[in-house]
C-alpha cells in the first residue's frame, strides 16, 4: 500500500474547507437519522445539487458524513421512542427502547455512540488496509451464496423475535408471502398487482416498515391510553459504567467484525449486519432470557455493526465502482457529476480522492463522538413534548416522509394499512419484527435462488459444489439439526439405555 | 447481502422544493434571455419534468443536466421529480393524465416504449401517445465479459463448448434483447440470468456468475479503462466515440441494433407554441459548455434530433425488434 498517499489523505482532510463539510455533514446526518423517514439517500440526493460548485473531494466528505452520522441519528428514536429513524436501528428498539422504560435510556445512547465510534474506526483501519484484498473477496459472492446467506437470515429471524416461536413464524411466512407482490423479475408476469402500476414492483420495503412499526405502535399506544410515543422523563447518565462497557464490550467487539465483513458485500449493508450482530449476541448468550428486555448487549451489538457495515461498504463502490446500496449509488451519482468514474483505477489515479475520503471519516466519526453525546441531551428536549403533540406529528412525518421517497401517493395509503396491520398485530401478541425482515429477506431469496439454478442449469446440488454456499449451508443445517437432534438426545436417552440392557 | 435491502429499504428521494429554490434563484441571477413574446402564456410558474427512474441513475442525471440549462432559459424553475416504478411506466401514465399545457414534462427512455411492450404487453407504453418536445442523446450498449476469464473475443463466445450464461439488467430492457439476438444469430447457445439493473449485472460478470453481458457505457467504463473487463462489441448502428476500437454487431454481421435512446416528451395535445418555446429551451441547455461536459463524463452520444425523426425511429424499433423476435422465435418473457 502506498503509505505516502495515505498520509497526504491527511492534509486533504485537514484543510478547513473539508473540515467544514465533514462537521456539516454528520450534522445533517445526524438530524436526518433522528427524523424517521427521511433517510441519509434521499438526503443525499436533495443535496446533490448543492454539490456542483464544490471540489469533488470536499463534496464526498460531506455526502460521506450524511451517511454515517445518519447511523448514529437513527438510534435516539428507537430508543426513546420505539421508532426506528432508519431502518439499520430496528433491532434497536428491542432491548433500547425497554431500556428507556427502565430509566436507563442515556445508558443505551451512550453505549450506541461508543460502540459506533468503535465500529466505525475499527471498520476505517480495516478499509485501509484491506481494501484491495476485500474486493476480490466480495466478488465471490455470487446468486448461490446470496441463496444461502438469505436462508439463514430467514432462520435467524424466527430467534429475533420475543413472542411465541410459532406466531413468529407465521409472521415471517406473512413477510415472505408479501415479498412475491409485483411484477415477476424473470418473466414478466404480474403477481397479485391487481393490474395496478403501483404495485408493479412489489412492495417497497419503506412503508411497510414505517407503518408497522410507526403508525401501528402508536396506534396501539393510544389504544393503551399510555401515550405510546412518550419519551422517558430524563435521560440521565449518559456516560454507561464500567460496568456497562465491561459487559457491552465483548459485543462491541464482536459487532464490529460482523458489520465490516457483512458491509464489504455488494448490496449488503447497515440493516442486515444489525440483524445479524443481534442474533449472534443473543446465541452467544449464556442468558439469552434477557434480550428484549434491556440487555445492554442487544444495544451495543446492533448499533456497531450498523456503523461499521456502512463504512465499509465503501469498500466496493471506491475499489470496484459498484455501489454496494442506495446511499452509494447517491454518492456514486454524485462521482459522476464531478467527472470521477469509480473503479479500480480510483485509487491509483485520484489518490487524495480515494484517501482524502477515506481518512474523513476519522474525524467524522470523532465529531460525532464527541457531538451526540452531549447532543443526546438536546435531541430528547426536541423529543421529550407530550405524546397528544409527538403522536400526532410523527404521524405526519411519517406519511411525508414516505411521500417524498417515491413521491407516491399510493405509498401513503400503503403506510396506513400497514399501520393497521401492525396495530392488529401488536394487539394479538404477534412481534412485527420477523414479518419485516422476512419480506426483505424474501424477495432476495427468491431472485437468488431462481438465478442460482439458471447458473446451475436447474440442478439443486450445484449450491454443495461452491465452497461458501456450501459452507452457509452447512451452517444452516448444523443451526437447524442442533437443537432437534440435542431435544431427540434428551427424550431417547432414557429409551436407549432401555434398549442396550435389552442387548 | 442484499440487492434486495438497498433497493427496498433505503430512501431514495427527491427533491422538488430545495431543488426548485436554487433553480428559481439560478434563474433570477440568470435573468429570461429571450423574454416576452408567448412567453406570457408560457410558462405558468415551475416547469416539472418528471424521471421514471431512481434519483441516480442515469436517467435521472440527464433530466438534472437538462433542467439545470433549460430553466436558466426559460426563466422558471425547472424541478426534476423521480416516480420511479414498472420500468418507467408509472410516470409515463402519470404524465399521459397532466394537462396539456407543458408544465409538466417526462424524460422518457426509447426502451420503455420499443421493448418492454415485447416483454410486457399489458399497459404498453406509446411514443404516439405523447407531444415529443426533443430527442436528446444515446446510450450505447456494450457486450464484455471479465478479463480473468477466457472469452475475449465475440470468436471465443462462438467457439465455446459450453453453454454460456449471459446476464442481462433485467426482463424487457435493451439489454437482453440485444443479447437474445446476437446469440440467436450468432447461433450460440446461451442462458438469461437477468439482474436487476446494471450495477448487479456488472458484479455477476467480474466475479464470472455468468460469462458475458451487455451494460450501458456509462456503467461499465471505470472498468473497461481499468482492464477488468473487456469490450466485445457495442450494439450501436455505429461505432461508439468513446470506444473507437470496439466494432459494432453490425460491422461483426449481425443485425443487431439496439441503444437506449431517451426524450423530452409533453402529455398529447401540447398546443405547438409552447412547445416551440420548451425546444428552444432545451436547445439552448444541449449548448451549454456544461452539458457538453456532462455527456462526456457519462460517454452519452449527443442525438438532439426533432420530435418527428424521434417518433419515426422509435417506432421504427418497435416495429423491427417485434419482427426480429418473431423471426427468430424469441420469447423474451419467458425463462429459458
Amino acid at each position: 500500500m502506498d503509505l505516502s498517499s495515505m498520509i497526504e489523505g491527511f492534509g486533504v482532510v485537514l484543510e478547513p474547507t473539508n473540515l467544514l463539510y465533514c462537521l456539516i455533514g454528520v450534522v445533517i446526518g445526524m438530524l436526518v437519522g433522528v427524523l424517521p423517514g427521511l433517510g441519509p439517500a434521499a438526503t443525499i440526493a436533495i443535496l446533490l445539487p448543492l454539490t456542483f460548485g464544490i471540489e469533488p473531494v470536499t463534496a464526498i466528505i460531506m455526502l460521506a458524513g450524511i451517511f454515517y452520522g445518519a447511523q448514529y441519528g437513527g438510534t435516539i428514536t428507537s430508543v426513546l421512542l420505539r421508532l426506528p429513524g432508519e431502518a439499520s436501528s430496528v433491532v434497536t428498539v428491542f432491548d433500547g427502547h425497554v431500556m428507556a422504560r427502565q430509566g436507563r435510556a442515556g445508558t443505551a445512547l451512550g453505549i450506541a455512540a461508543i460502540g459506533s465510534f468503535v465500529g466505525g474506526t475499527v471498520s476505517i483501519v480495516a478499509l485501509s488496509l484491506l481494501a484491495p484484498v476485500i474486493a476480490g473477496f466480495a466478488l465471490a459472492f455470487g446468486p448461490p451464496e446470496y441463496t444461502a446467506l438469505a436462508l439463514l437470515g430467514i432462520l435467524l429471524v424466527a430467534t429475533v423475535g420475543n413472542g411465541g416461536r410459532v406466531k413468529a413464524v407465521i409472521a415471517a411466512c406473512v413477510g415472505l408471502l408479501l415479498a412475491t407482490v409485483g411484477r415477476d423479475m424473470f418473466t414478466g408476469a404480474e403477481r397479485f398487482t391487481f393490474d395496478s402500476l403501483s404495485l408493479a414492483d412489489g412492495l417497497d420495503f419503506v412503508p411497510i416498515a414505517m407503518g408497522i412499526f410507526g403508525i401501528g405502535e402508536i396506534l396501539h399506544g393510544l389504544e393503551e391510553r399510555n401515550q405510546a410515543a412518550k419519551a422517558p422523563a430524563k435521560v440521565a447518565n449518559v456516560w454507561p459504567s464500567l460496568a456497562d462497557l465491561r459487559q457491552a464490550s465483548g459485543a462491541i467487539g464482536r459487532g464490529s467484525v460482523l458489520g465490516f465483513l457483512l458491509g464489504i458485500l455488494p448490496g449488503g449493508g447497515a440493516t442486515l449486519s444489525s440483524l445479524a450482530a443481534y442474533a449472534m449476541e443473543k446465541r452467544r448468550s449464556r442468558t439469552p432470557e434477557r434480550f428484549g428486555r434491556g440487555a445492554i448487549e442487544g444495544v451495543a451489538a446492533p448499533e456497531t455493526a450498523n456503523n461499521a457495515a456502512s463504512t465499509s461498504s465503501f469498500i466496493p463502490l471506491l475499489t470496484l465502482g459498484i455501489p454496494a446500496n442506495a446511499t452509494m449509488a447517491m454518492i456514486f451519482g454524485a462521482l459522476l457529476i464531478q467527472g470521477v468514474s469509480p473503479g479500480p483505477q480510483l485509487l491509483s489515479e485520484e489518490p487524495e480522492l480515494f484517501w482524502g475520503v477515506v481518512n474523513s471519516m476519522y474525524i467524522g466519526n470523532i465529531l460525532l463522538l464527541i457531538m451526540s453525546i452531549p447532543l443526546v441531551g438536546l435531541f430528547v428536549r426536541i423529543l421529550r413534548v407530550r405524546s397528544t403533540i409527538l403522536a400526532p406529528i410523527t404521524v405526519l412525518i411519517t406519511l411525508v416522509g414516505v411521500y417524498t421517497v417515491r413521491n407516491s401517493v399510493f405509498d401513503i395509503a400503503l403506510v396506513i394499512v400497514f399501520g393497521v396491520i401492525g396495530y392488529l398485530m401488536k394487539k394479538f401478541g404477534f412481534e412485527p419484527g420477523p414479518l419485516v425482515l422476512a419480506f426483505v429477506l424474501g424477495s432476495l431469496l427468491e431472485s437468488s435462488l431462481r438465478r442460482s439454478l439458471l447458473l446451475f442449469d436447474g440442478d439443486p446440488f450445484g449450491f454443495l459444489t461452491r465452497p461458501i454456499s456450501g459452507t452457509l449451508l452447512l451452517v444452516l443445517a448444523v443451526v437447524i439439526v442442533l437443537p432437534l437432534a440435542r431435544a431427540l438426545l434428551r427424550r431417547r436417552a432414557p429409551e436407549r439405555e432401555l434398549e442396550s440392557s435389552d442387548v | 447481502m442484499a440487492q434486495l435491502p438497498s433497493r427496498k429499504n433505503v430512501r431514495r428521494g427527491t427533491v422538488s422544493a430545495l431543488a426548485a429554490t436554487l433553480t428559481l434563484s439560478a434563474a433570477a441571477c440568470g435573468g429570461n434571455l429571450s423574454g416576452g413574446g408567448d412567453g406570457e402564456a408560457f410558462p405558468q410558474g415551475p416547469v416539472t419534468l418528471m424521471v421514471g427512474q431512481d434519483a441516480g441513475g442515469s436517467t435521472d442525471l440527464i433530466a438534472r443536466a437538462l433542467a439545470e440549462g433549460a430553466s436558466d432559459e426559460l426563466g422558471v424553475a425547472m424541478p426534476v421529480v423521480n416516480t420511479p416504478g414498472a420500468n418507467g411506466a408509472l410516470a409515463a401514465n402519470e404524465i399521459s393524465g397532466e394537462k396539456p399545457d407543458g408544465q409538466n414534462l417526462l424524460l422518457i427512455n426509447a426502451s420503455l416504449t420499443a421493448i418492454t411492450p415485447l416483454a410486457v404487453p399489458d399497459g404498453a407504453i406509446d411514443i404516439n401517445d405523447f407531444t415529443v418536445v426533443t430527442g436528446v442523446s444515446r446510450d450505447d450498449y456494450v457486450l464484455v465479459t471479465a478479463s480473468a476469464s477466457e472469452l475475449d473475443t465475440l470468436q471465443d463466445l462462438i467457439d465455446s463448448d459450453d453453454e454460456l450464461k449471459f446476464g442481462t439488467t433485467g426482463v424487457g430492457t435493451g439489454s437482453q434483447l440485444s443479447q437474445e439476438l446476437l446469440f440467436e444469430q450468432a447461433e450460440i447457445a446461451g442462458t438469461a440470468v437477468p439482474f436487476d439493473g446494471g450495477s448487479p449485472t456488472m458484479t455477476a460478470v467480474l466475479g464470472e456468475q455468468v460469462d458475458v453481458a451487455a451494460i450501458q457505457l456509462g456503467e461499465a467504463i471505470g472498468q473497461i479503462e481499468g482492464g477488468e473487463l473487456v469490450p466485445l462489441l457495442t450494439f450501436s448502428d455505429e461505432r461508439n466515440q468513446y470506444l473507437p476500437d470496439v466494432p459494432t454487431a453490425d460491422e461483426e454481421g449481425y443485425d443487431v441494433q439496439v441503444s437506449q435512446y431517451r426524450a423530452v416528451v409533453a402529455p398529447k395535445g401540447t398546443p405547438e407554441a409552447t412547445v416551440e418555446r420548451l425546444r428552444e429551451a432545451f436547445t439552448a441547455a444541449f449548448g451549454t459548455e456544461q452539458y457538453d461536459s456532462f455527456n462526456e463524463a457519462n460517454l452519452l452520444t449527443a442525438h438532439e434530433v426533432g420530435a418527428d425523426q424521434v417518433i419515426d425511429e422509435w417506432a421504427g424499433y418497435r416495429e423491427s425488434y417485434q419482427a426480429m423476435i418473431e423471426e427468430y422465435g424469441i420469447d423474451l418473457s419467458e425463462e429459458q
